[in-house]
């Protein structure tokens, strides 16, 4: 089966995957007693408003033509209007989805950034304290509820020390590009933004650091004990070159596969992330929606999110079919 | 249901004690476990306020090894006008709270120990319930393969694509409605025996405990059933290759009914694995938990993370209100971690990051 | 030759040291070479004072059951024993007149007329010495190549490295490229083009053909798990020859391939041995691999060389008695009644504190004495015949009924010490 191929029924699955979480979320306002009515109509509404709402909202037709008018619908980029504030709830959520990104890009950099060498460090100096400190440092970090992280460092450096701001988020990346020509200044502007993004962008990616260290650590003493490495080194390579093309890409394969199972997580942590900043994001959003029984918002940033994470899954399985080619071969 | 016998043989137990005693942080987590159990079985004996008591005279009290500057407001009448003089007050820590209190006069350490209770409850609860629907679901895909087996891991597929704490807030978002009432409040045996109070008396803390706990049943349900995925694919993985096994063959040739076989033959054999995840599930479900209740939504208020949210407003005057129930969760999450770190080494199950948050 | 070298006065002998004597053809001269594990039951002495001496291109076969240290010896000659392993005393003199120059006046201990002591040589020397000086081909070659790597780079990463050295001897720096984190990213981005060549590649391809590949050019782009056993061990020595070494260490080579396979290799390894003139030390556990291969032979037992000559020496007037158990095992199909003779017992632990100061055989051994209870035997040249040596007590006196040891003398005795 050749690459191509592989990519191909990944997708097909992936179609698969989506379609399922679409049922999933349509369902799911099935499954809440109450009517949507309820949410929408005012408390003294009439019998004939009500009948009205519900024409409206399509609640009068059986389930499966509803379903069906949801999907196309979808396929329309229409997720329904907010049943609070009246706007597309596509509108609503994909202008949310840009912060949640920005959040999860810049804790995924800061995650790869440090795990990767500190596991490297730690697995080739094994039972030396730059490994004591590097497991320490990664038991802390997966044990550590990230809420309470953020507020601890929001303690730390935002009311203690005063050095960056409690929550908010103060420009957003385009904004700050935009400031290349606009009127603000634009070191002001960058500086104002990394600053509003660098404790979200700690707090949520400690875990995934944390996590990725210990992965690397342990899949790399794996790798450093199978026989390959010992003809590597009687062939004569250097060790730097060992450890690094054959050793380090080896381990990565089955670290790229954790990370594609926690994608969930990285959303989730997003989420709870977000509560603690005032992130305006699609986390913020998710628990105003739930709070507010706002369920097309809800259905909306679940649908994204779900899609999102098939998506990004699709890619750790090209990263990882092209980084181990036996899985093309199976 | 009786689980075949459990296959823990000599070498795994001699494994096990190996790897424990060239592992001191195996003890420290196995300690640090014994702590939060302690903490949490015997909470109305070793508590020294109860929990739930509110003194207003003495609140937002630091904890032991801390003073505390308030700033005291008074409204005088000075040479016949009136002032308002605001004055510096040092408050001082007492033996009494030595955590220091909230902003609504509780004792942190009573607190911090009742929301144990709470974590482990639903730490334990939530693991089984989802290690059984899992389990269950990852055998039978695994053991009958085929069209069963897609449909059941692409319902996992699904499953996994939302984020188990976004899952979680969305089904008890629908699950409020329901029933007003989240959580199940059972008696406290410890204190309606009146064996907290004899002990108490005994001690001399003669405070009366609450007679009554909450269990948020709608929490351990969604994160039982949001968990389930994690237990679903150790399980699968496990019986298609254990089906392959020439005894598995063997008892199917002779006759053996398949839930017969499962449960004889596949489940003991496959349980080493399950047992290493539950264990780390025990902490994800904690830190899950404690991600609900500091957003809201836990029905009890005796939770680490319901107090963390509470501290949060209070961080420039009283930082010990979300700082001590946020050590309480690092420290037991660390001990579970550390003893599957430990079963993992001594057991070998070929599990890695399996489980999240 | 057998006997340690005599303290007579030798250029660049210092305190006594230097080469021991031995046949002017060596290339290789180890001397009380010992290996040892720090493991947590206990220190294991896989490797235990071991002498012996390989020639310029000769096989020397080293035989011996799993367990006896083998392997041990063979990866402590070409320094890749990882922890908790250290090799913990012993020389292993290297013949390479260049070398020798190069350190003359630096290490004047570590250099003994052309012969280096590569034990005393700096260990980036040591390491540089991988590839053109010793090469391994190791047991199973699936578990032997990176699996997410072609045969063809992997044989040219081989060509490659030597190129480098070539081009600035033995400077690490030249050799690695400064290879790093981002060569990593690179590498990862555009795979097989980081490190090595087109050229590097272009003689990989001919290494293939010259180990009997079909369609080199086509299968060195090929994963190893495309490649079946027996192919996959041929591009093995494919990389093992790619920097041409003087002396080449097969460990096992053909153990886990096919019967019919076996064969071929072992024909392979032959013809390139006598193509190239490299001499080959090769490691088995079967008799029949070293009947077939070997010039001289050593046989290994608890960590020991316990016998070692030609090959005729040893096959054919055996005088340790492990050595005759261990001929006696093979079944001779001439023999119109064949018997296999099993040793008894088994190979010992080599745990340090089970080892006791005797004869490591005696509790195995046929003809054990009460002589064998003394000391660990020393080397004992068998009378006539000078490159045969024994670590045996009969290689010096007779057996003799009188001083036997009871049948079940080790029996009582580890009731006595309340062994488990």
């Amino acid at each position: 089966m050749g690459y191509g191929r592989f990519l191909l029924k990944r997708g097909v699955q992936g179609v698969g995957v989506v379609w399922g979480v679409v049922t999933v979320v349509f369902l799911l306002r099935f499954i809440t007693p109450g009517s949507p009515i309820d949410t929408v109509a005012p408390l003294d509404a009439s019998q004939e408003t009500r009948r009205q709402i519900a024409r409206e909202l399509g609640l009068n037709q059986p389930l499966y033509v509803q379903y069906l008018d949801y999907i196309w619908e979808l396929l329309h980029g229409n997720m329904g209007y907010s049943y609070i504030s009246s706007i597309p709830a596509s509108v609503q959520v994909f202008q949310k989805l840009p912060a949640t990104l920005e959040l999860a890009v810049a804790a995924s950099v800061v995650a790869i950034v440090l795990s990767i060498p500190l596991g490297v460090v730690s697995a080739t100096r094994r039972h030396q304290p730059a490994d004591y400190a590097a497991t320490s440092f990664s038991l802390l970090g997966i044990s550590t509820p990230n809420f309470w992280l953020g507020i601890m460092l929001v303690l730390m450096f935002a009311v203690e020390l005063n050095v960056f701001p409690t929550s908010g988020r103060a420009y957003g990346f385009m904004q700050s590009l935009a400031a290349i020509t606009g009127p603000r200044p634009f070191f002001t502007v960058v500086t104002a933004w990394v600053a509003s993004l660098f404790l979200p962008a700690i707090t949520l990616g400690t875990y995934f650091t944390a996590l990725i260290t210990r992965l690397v650590r342990s899949g790399m003493l794996d790798e450093l004990s199978s026989g390959y490495v010992r003809a590597t080194r009687a062939k004569g390579l250097p060790e730097t070159l060992v450890r690094y093309k054959h050793v380090l890409r080896n381990t990565l394969v089955p670290v790229v596969t954790v990370l594609g199972l926690q994608l969930g997580t990285l959303i989730g942590g997003a989420v709870i992330t977000e509560a603690v900043f005032a992130w305006p994001g699609l986390g913020s959003e998710i628990i105003r929606a739930i709070n507010a029984r706002d369920w097309p918002i809800l259905q909306g940033s679940l649908i994204v999110i779900g899609t999102g994470f098939v998506l990004l899954n699709i890619v750790v399985d090209a990263l990882y079919a092209y980084l181990d080619p036996r899985v093309v071969a199976e | 249901m009786k689980i075949g016998p459990l296959s823990i043989s000599p070498r795994t137990i001699r494994n096990l004690r190996k790897e424990f005693r060239s592992s001191g942080l195996a003890r420290i987590g196995v300690v640090l476990i014994a702590l939060v159990v302690l903490a949490a079985v015997f909470a109305p004996l070793i508590a020294p306020h109860n929990p739930r008591t509110q003194n207003l005279d003495r609140a937002q009290l630091p904890p032991l090894g801390f003073t505390d500057t308030e700033q005291q407001t008074q409204t005088k009448i000075v040479d016949g006008s009136v002032q308002t003089v605001t004055r510096n007050v040092t408050v001082n820590a007492t033996a009494t709270y030595p955590l220091g209190t909230n902003a609504l006069g509780q004792d942190m350490l009573s607190r911090v120990i009742y929301g144990a209770r709470t974590s482990l409850l639903v730490g334990l609860l939530g693991t089984v319930l989802a290690a059984l629907l899992g389990v269950t679901v990852g055998l039978t895909a695994g053991y009958y393969r085929g069209r069963i087996d897609d449909a059941l891991m692409r319902t996992a597929d699904v499953s996994l694509a939302f984020p188990s704490l976004v899952l979680a807030i969305a089904l008890i978002g629908l699950f409020s409605r329901f029933q007003a009432d989240v959580a199940y409040r059972v008696s406290d045996p410890l204190v309606t025996s009146g064996l907290a109070g004899w002990f108490r008396d005994m001690v001399g803390l003669p405070t009366p405990m609450p007679e009554t706990f909450v269990i948020p049943t709608v929490v351990v349900l969604v994160v039982g059933f949001v968990n389930w995925v994690w237990f679903a694919r150790i399980a699968r993985g496990e019986a298609l290759s254990i089906r392959e096994e020439e005894y598995v063959k063997a008892a199917r040739a002779l006759g053996g009914s398949d839930v017969r076989i499962v449960f004889r033959h596949v489940l003991p054999n496959a349980i080493t694995p399950i047992l290493v995840l539950a264990t780390i599930q025990v902490a994800a479900i904690i830190l899950l938990e404690s991600s609900l209740s500091f957003l809201g939504f836990s029905g009890t208020t005796l939770s680490w993370g319901f107090d963390i949210a509470q501290g949060r407003g209070y961080l420039s005057s009283s930082w010990w209100i979300a700082t001590m129930p946020g050590i309480a969760i690092v420290l037991s999450v660390i001990g579970i971690n550390l003893v599957g770190d430990w079963l993992r080494d001594a057991l070998d199950p070929g599990i890695e990051g399996e489980g999240g948050m | 030759m057998s006997e340690p070298a005599p303290a007579t006065a030798r250029a660049g002998a210092a305190d006594g040291h230097g080469a021991p004597e031995g046949n002017p053809d060596d290339v290789l001269r180890v001397r009380n070479l010992s290996t040892r594990f720090f493991t947590e039951e206990g220190q294991i002495n896989a490797v235990e004072s071991v002498d012996f001496t390989v020639r310029d291109g000769e096989v020397f076969g080293i035989v011996g059951e799993s367990g006896s240290g083998k392997s041990v010896a063979a990866l402590s000659l070409i320094d890749l024993v990882d922890s908790p392993g250290r090799i913990t005393s012993g020389e292993v003199w290297y013949r390479d007149a260049d070398l020798a120059d190069e350190f003359r006046d630096d290490l004047p201990e570590a250099v003994d007329g052309d012969f280096v002591d590569t034990r005393r040589l700096p260990e980036g020397v040591r390491r540089a010495l991988r590839g053109p000086a010793f090469s391994m081909v190791f047991q199973d070659p699936m578990s032997s190549l990176n699996p997410s790597i072609t045969v063809g780079e992997q044989i040219a990463e081989a060509v490659e490295v030597q190129r480098r050295a070539r081009a600035n001897p033995r400077s690490t720096r030249s050799r690695t490229q400064e290879y790093g984190m981002g060569r990593l990213i690179v590498d990862t981005l555009l795979p097989n083009r980081g490190y090595t060549s087109e050229s590097s590649m272009n003689r990989a391809i001919e290494l293939l053909e010259q180990v009997g590949i079909p369609d080199p050019a086509e299968r060195a782009h090929e994963y190893p798990h495309q490649f079946s056993g027996g192919m996959l061990q041929r591009a093995m020595i494919a990389q093992a020859l790619a920097g041409e070494p003087d002396v080449l260490i097969a460990d096992e080579p053909t153990t886990a391939l096919d019967v019919t396979i076996q064969a071929q290799i072992l024909n392979l390894l032959r013809d390139l041995q006598e193509e190239q003139d490299t001499s080959v030390v090769m490691i088995t556990h079967d008799l029949g691999v070293i009947a077939r291969m070997c010039n001289r032979v050593g046989v290994m037992y608890a960590g020991q060389v316990v016998e070692r000559g030609t090959l005729a020496d040893v096959f054919e007037s055996p005088v340790h008695p492990y050595t005759e158990g261990l001929i006696g095992s093979i079944p001779d199909l001439d023999d119109p009644d064949p018997r296999l003779q099993p040793i008894g017992g088994n190979v010992p632990s080599l745990l340090d504190e089970e080892m006791g100061g005797r004869c490591f055989f005696a509790d195995r051994c046929p003809k054990a004495m009460s002589d064998c209870l003394q000391d660990i035997p020393e080397y004992a040249a068998d009378e006539g015949c000078d490159d045969h040596a024994v670590r045996c007590v009969l290689a010096e006196r007779e057996y003799s009924e009188a001083d036997a040891l009871p049948a079940d003398y080790f029996d009582r005795n580890k009731e006595v010490r309340g062994d488990e």
